[in-house]
């Protein structure tokens, strides 16, 4: 490698009009797998066609492998990229499409490179069917095996997952994390917690187009997990159960509005370890247990606001 | 990479419907030239073939039709679907794009016309007097549907509703304008067209006569090509692919 980063975005802004779509975000990232995730609209996209060069910043600098990516074609030789958008050549057959890419490479051996990277999607037994017969999961496996064709050291996927089955998930996830051993990084997007759960060494978490959190996952997670939560809870006498809550650690308070009971917590494990403890001293029966704010925007906003 | 991205274009335009709408206007003309050598007595036939066929018909509507559908289809339908990313996202300078495109709306244009300008003419013109007018149209119609092509790609590439400003430009400004303001003929594709065919012909001007002479119409008609050219160029170096679906 080279030394640089394998990607390095420093500074970088974008806006449309008066609208920012991502404001000041820097990072650095090294080969493995690192998840970008976001609710939708949080500027994932945005910040992933910067990182394609499709994009120019407003302010800011991108760089792949120590160069900056707004109009270098030459950096494509080393880059792969899958946009979120659906669109393939529908005329075109899987193997056609792969080989056009791999031609448009200037690859020595197109038909090689184009049947090696079709079996690394396990798409061999369809390549002969027009992509515009493809459902959308094999449309998405074809569009990553035409970002591989060209054995990139950079892989760019946004929202690669959409679409596709639960096996065909697990087989492109074991792919990915496959890349990413062999030394490759790979950058993926994401609004859903699991997939940078399963697969994310690192991640970055965006919100409202700034960076609010990034590192491990697990200690993202756990971040997550620690947060205040609010629990609407049901029982047979909510008023004697409030009671009982606000005397143990776990309950930083409890509001009875009507029969209504809320409870605000601020270690989530011992909550909900103690509260059957708590109710049976109190010879209450819990019989009901719901979180009020356990949206994954929720999660970002408390994120952005620590 | 030039012939990669050519290929890849004439497949695609060759697969649309649109493009077998356009046969089928460029059949209109041939049917037309039989009904004339069925019925007409009492006109010339070069100067039918000139003026109402090749000029009037030909040149008029489905020189700058044809150049239209095709040329705003040939990177504005990739851009519309989003599969310019895969053009975009090679390592390969721009301007390797836009002449690929260029020369693929041009070839598929240039077929259409030309086929439509030798049948309909073979028909009009056999055993006649032709002063070479097949000939002349169809170096008209060659160099003309180069600086449609040029035109329309370019503007695929700056606008989103190209086919309608292209439009526009075709009948409201070539065809409408022009006849109320005669400079219009100095910013008009179709004049230059015009132009090269009375370059080479060599009827006499009561068969046909161009409204710009040669030597202007041949070096307006190469000037505005490049100029297109380039400016396609610059727009596609600076394009930026939108992440709205």
């Amino acid at each position: 490698m080279t030394g640089h980063p394998a990607i390095e975005v420093s500074g970088v802004s974008r806006w449309y009009g008066n609208v920012v779509a991502v404001n000041d975000v820097t990072f650095a990232v090294q080969p493995g797998v690192t998840g970008l995730l976001g609710p939708n609209g949080a500027g994932k996209s945005t910040l992933l066609h910067m990182m394609a060069g499709f994009l120019r910043p407003s302010s800011g600098d991108v760089r792949i492998l120590g160069e900056s990516t707004w109009g270098r074609p030459e950096l494509y030789r080393r880059v792969g990229i899958v946009l979120e958008r659906e669109a393939v050549y529908g005329g075109l057959t899987g193997y056609e499409f792969v080989r056009v890419n791999a031609r448009l490479h200037g690859l020595d051996n197109p038909h090689e490179a184009t049947m090696r990277a079709i079996e690394l999607v396990d798409l061999g037994a369809a390549k002969d069917r027009r992509t515009g017969t493809y459902s959308k999961g094999m449309k998405q496996r074809i569009k990553i095996a035409a970002a591989l064709v060209h054995d990139p050291a950079v892989l760019l996927l946004d929202e690669p997952f959409n679409g596709a089955d639960p096996r065909q998930r697990l087989h492109l996830m074991d792919l990915l994390r496959q890349m990413a051993r062999e030394g490759r990084a790979v950058m993926f997007s994401s609004h859903i917690l699991e997939e940078m759960e399963r697969l994310g060494d690192g991640v970055l978490v965006i919100v409202a187009g700034r960076l609010a959190a990034s590192g491990d996952f697990r200690a993202i997670r756990r971040l997550m997990t620690d947060r205040p939560h609010e629990f609407l809870v049901e029982s047979t006498d909510n008023r004697v159960l409030a009671q009982a809550l606000l005397g143990d650690l776990a309950v930083s308070g409890a509001s009875l509005e009507g029969d209504r009971l809320t409870v605000r917590t601020d270690d989530f494990t011992r909550f909900t370890e103690q509260l059957p403890r708590i109710a049976q001293a109190a010879r209450v029966t819990v019989t009901g247990l719901s979180p009020l704010d356990e949206s994954l925007e929720s999660v970002f906003e408390y994120l952005v606001a620590r | 990479m030039i012939p990669v991205i050519f290929g890849l274009t004439l497949r695609q335009l060759v697969r649309q419907r649109r493009t077998l709408l356009l046969v089928l206007l460029a059949v209109l003309p041939v049917l037309l030239a039989l009904l004339f050598r069925f019925t007409a007595e009492d006109v010339t036939p070069a100067r039918f073939a000139a003026n109402g066929l090749f000029a009037g018909f030909i040149v008029n509507l489905v020189l700058p039709l044809t150049a239209l559908v095709v040329g705003t289809a040939a990177l504005g339908q990739e851009i519309e679907d989003g599969t310019v990313v895969y053009l975009l996202g090679k390592p390969l300078p721009r301007w390797m794009i836009v002449i690929a495109k260029v020369a693929a709306a041009w070839l598929v244009t240039a077929a259409v016309v030309v086929s439509c300008v030798v049948a309909s003419g073979l028909i009009v013109l056999t055993g006649e007097e032709g002063y070479g007018l097949v000939l002349a149209f169809v170096v008209a119609v060659l160099a003309g549907s180069l600086t449609y092509s040029a035109l329309f790609v370019g503007l695929s590439i700056r606008f989103g509703r190209a086919l309608i400003i292209g439009l526009a430009y075709v009948f409201v400004w070539e065809a409408l304008v022009s006849l109320f303001i005669p400079g219009v003929r100095f910013l008009s594709v179709r004049a230059y067209t015009l132009g090269v065919a009375d370059a080479v012909t060599d009827a006499p001007a009561r068969i046909f006569e161009a409204s710009l002479a040669p030597g202007p119409a041949a070096l307006l008609l190469t000037v505005l090509t490049v100029l297109i050219t380039a400016y396609a160029i610059r727009r596609l170096n600076a394009y930026e692919v939108s992440e709205r679906v």
